[in-house]
């Protein structure tokens, strides 16, 4: 125990003072979320404030119908109404950004309004986004005007306006917030962390093994008086230590991220603080340190196997997929947990740690997802030792 | 002291390993060393001497444990190399010229660190530490990033870093190579001092003038085999080229 205290606190200090690894476990996982959601958050809202005030280019073409329509376009002070324009020049007026939307109102508008039949209004206009401001600034022109038709068709038919509604259905989600949030947020949770855990323990991994055999150091090590596989617990756990870090550091960035962010409802914000509670915290911990032994494991077989830093790098960053597919797998709507997928590594923790965020874990499945990250960590560790004992492996040049 | 007895070392090669040896190259094994027997004894230098891939660092390699021999067997102050390899690293100092620091320690932390694997109590680390920082005049840059050393300042901290547990037998494999005079002598003071202090030393190198000055026994190896194994005088006594390195490709191209 003392070698492998030896080596681990060596290996940290290491570790600790290499910029590169430093970066990856820490600058970026905490650093990342807070920067992506301030500029997120701010060019989007700057791009809805521009859409907002922006003063629109609308084109009418009334075909002499829907006179109030044009009425209550041109009272408007946020909109220009062009002057007549022909309907078959709209679309590429649009599409040159020369007008906003355009309106064409059907020649037989006013008679099908007036048979209280609908009146046929096409809206052009141009966007990839369906939550485009501009399209519902006008579209709510229209449905104001629509509103005003039906008032004078109840009033005329002297009828009460709540008779187009035969079914009066009222919705009742009985899941609890914290099972709407924990299954939506929940998702996105592990796929972070797993991923942050994996690059947080990758550098770290190439550093300890390639890179020390690239530098010509390992030779310090194997004259030792010590156990070779005391040797690797103590790299192992610097590994293993990097990649909680890096986890825990993205968590907490996260966290910071969403807590800076304009227009987050305090509701919401209460919601979260109220999920992240200590029991879960530790719940979702327990399940990242199996699995991130299992990482530790992987990478430092791959590392010990390379004959350089370089090598190491090209041989792991393949692995990366590995990592995010399962991860991303478990953001996917509909794959649930269930006595199979809590067999699968990476997805097992990305299923259950939205499963303990809703609070609707079943103990069986959770004892499943140990049962597999325990044995998939032992193994790794005990590869590891094995692929560390090799003289090929290590001299491998 | 430090016995080879028929040691023999046989690398498996990898399928890579087989394409770089060329077209030509038929066999799955390579042999590195084959049938060596020698022995160093406690207060003489042990040369050993022989060209590149003569064999000289896999041999090292081996009586450090790093490798095991593939038939054979040596003994380092009577422990077994395969059954033992634990002893046998506590009784030994290993330098090479091929073996790096660790950048981003200080002098001070990495022979803290190596006296530590080799379980050396804080005091006598302490000692020991003084003593030699002391004696190889270390202490101004002690404290300083090993990175950001002088190749000399770095062989320093070598030689200290192979001391400190004060090793009964000293390996030491072209420690001298790639060093400026002045580095070298650090190596050679090293190796005499050793000596007079009843230490076992194999020291292989390319410098026959270091043979010269430093040789109290030689043994001669070319691909794996032993060539010569004597002492240094009856080595020098039976020359049949005027000086040691004519002698030396004398022996080399004798034996292809």
């Amino acid at each position: 125990m003392k070698t492998v205290l030896t080596v681990f606190r060596k290996e940290l200090i290491d570790t600790l003072r290499d910029r590169r690894t430093l970066v990856f476990m820490v600058v970026i996982p905490l650093l990342l979320f807070p920067i992506l959601f301030r500029v997120m958050f701010s060019v989007e809202k700057s791009q809805a404030d521009k859409e907002r005030a922006k003063k629109l280019r609308v084109a009418c073409v009334d075909n002499g119908n829907a006179a109030r329509l044009v009425a209550l376009l041109e009272e408007r002070d946020d909109l220009t109404l062009m002057p007549a324009l022909p309907a078959d020049s709209l679309r590429a007026l649009i599409r040159a950004d020369s007008l906003d939307g355009a309106f064409v109102v059907a020649a037989d508008f006013d008679d099908e309004v007036a048979d209280l039949k609908p009146g046929r209004v096409d809206f052009y206009y141009k966007s990839a986004d369906d939550r485009s401001i501009v399209r519902g600034r006008l579209e709510k022109i229209v449905d104001d005007y629509e509103r005003e038709l039906l008032d004078a068709r109840f009033h005329r038919l002297e009828m009460d306006a709540s008779i187009v509604d035969a079914v009066d259905m009222r919705t009742h989600n009985v899941a609890s917030m914290e099972e709407r949030v924990g299954k939506t947020v929940g998702g996105l949770l592990p796929y972070m962390f797993i991923i942050f855990c994996f690059m947080g323990a990758m550098y770290p991994a190439i550093d300890l093994g390639a890179g020390e055999k690239e530098r010509g150091t390992m030779e310090t090590l194997l004259t030792a008086p010590v156990n070779r596989f005391h040797i690797l617990l103590g790299k192992f756990g610097v590994v293993v230590v990097s990649g909680l870090v890096s986890a825990i550091v993205s968590m907490a960035g996260l966290y910071i991220g969403i807590k800076q962010a304009p227009d987050i409802p305090p509701e919401f914000m209460d919601m979260i603080v109220h999920i992240f509670g200590w029991g879960t915290i530790l719940m979702v911990f327990s399940l990242l340190l199996p699995l991130t032994i299992f990482f530790a494991g992987i990478l430092l077989s791959v590392s010990l196997t390379a004959r350089s830093f370089k090598e190491a790098q090209s041989m792991i960053s393949p692995m990366n997929i590995a990592v995010i597919l399962p991860a991303a797998i478990g953001l996917v709507p509909g794959v649930t947990m269930d006595y199979r997928t809590a067999l699968i590594p990476i997805l097992n923790v990305s299923l259950a740690t939205k499963e303990i965020l809703a609070g609707t874990i079943k103990t069986p499945h959770l004892v499943e997802v140990y049962a597999s990250l325990i044995v998939l960590a032992v193994l790794s560790l005990y590869g590891s030792a094995w692929w560390f004992r090799r003289e090929s492996t290590i001299f491998r040049s | 002291m430090i016995e080879l007895r028929d040691v023999s070392k046989t690398f498996r090669l990898s399928r890579q390993q087989k394409r770089e040896m060329g077209a030509r190259f038929q066999s799955d094994t390579v042999d590195a060393v084959t049938s060596l027997s020698l022995t160093c004894k406690p207060g003489r230098i042990f040369t050993l001497l022989g060209p590149n891939g003569a064999g000289k660092t896999t041999t090292l390699r081996m009586i450090a444990t790093m490798l095991r021999p593939s038939a054979g067997t040596i003994l380092v102050n009577q422990h077994d190399t395969v059954r033992d390899p634990e002893a046998v690293r506590a009784s030994l100092g290993f330098l090479t010229g091929s073996t790096q620091l660790y950048d981003r320690l200080t002098p001070r932390e990495l022979v803290r660190y190596v006296a530590d694997l080799h379980g050396v109590p804080r005091d006598l680390y302490t000692r020991r530490r003084d003593e030699i920082f002391a004696a190889l005049d270390m202490g101004a840059y002690a404290d300083r990033r090993i990175g950001k050393l002088s190749t000399g300042m770095k062989q320093k901290v070598s030689i200290a870093r192979t001391l400190v547990h004060d090793p009964d037998v000293l390996v030491l494999d072209e420690a001298t190579a790639g060093l400026d005079v002045i580095a070298s002598r650090s190596i050679v003071n090293l190796v005499r001092q050793a000596r007079e202090r009843g230490k076992t030393v194999l020291f292989s190198t390319h410098r026959m003038g270091e043979v010269g000055q430093l040789a109290d026994d030689l043994a001669l190896i070319h691909r794996g085999r032993l060539l010569f194994n004597g002492t240094y005088d009856e080595f020098v006594n039976d020359m049949k080229a005027p000086s040691l390195e004519d002698e030396f490709i004398r022996w080399i191209e004798g034996a292809a």
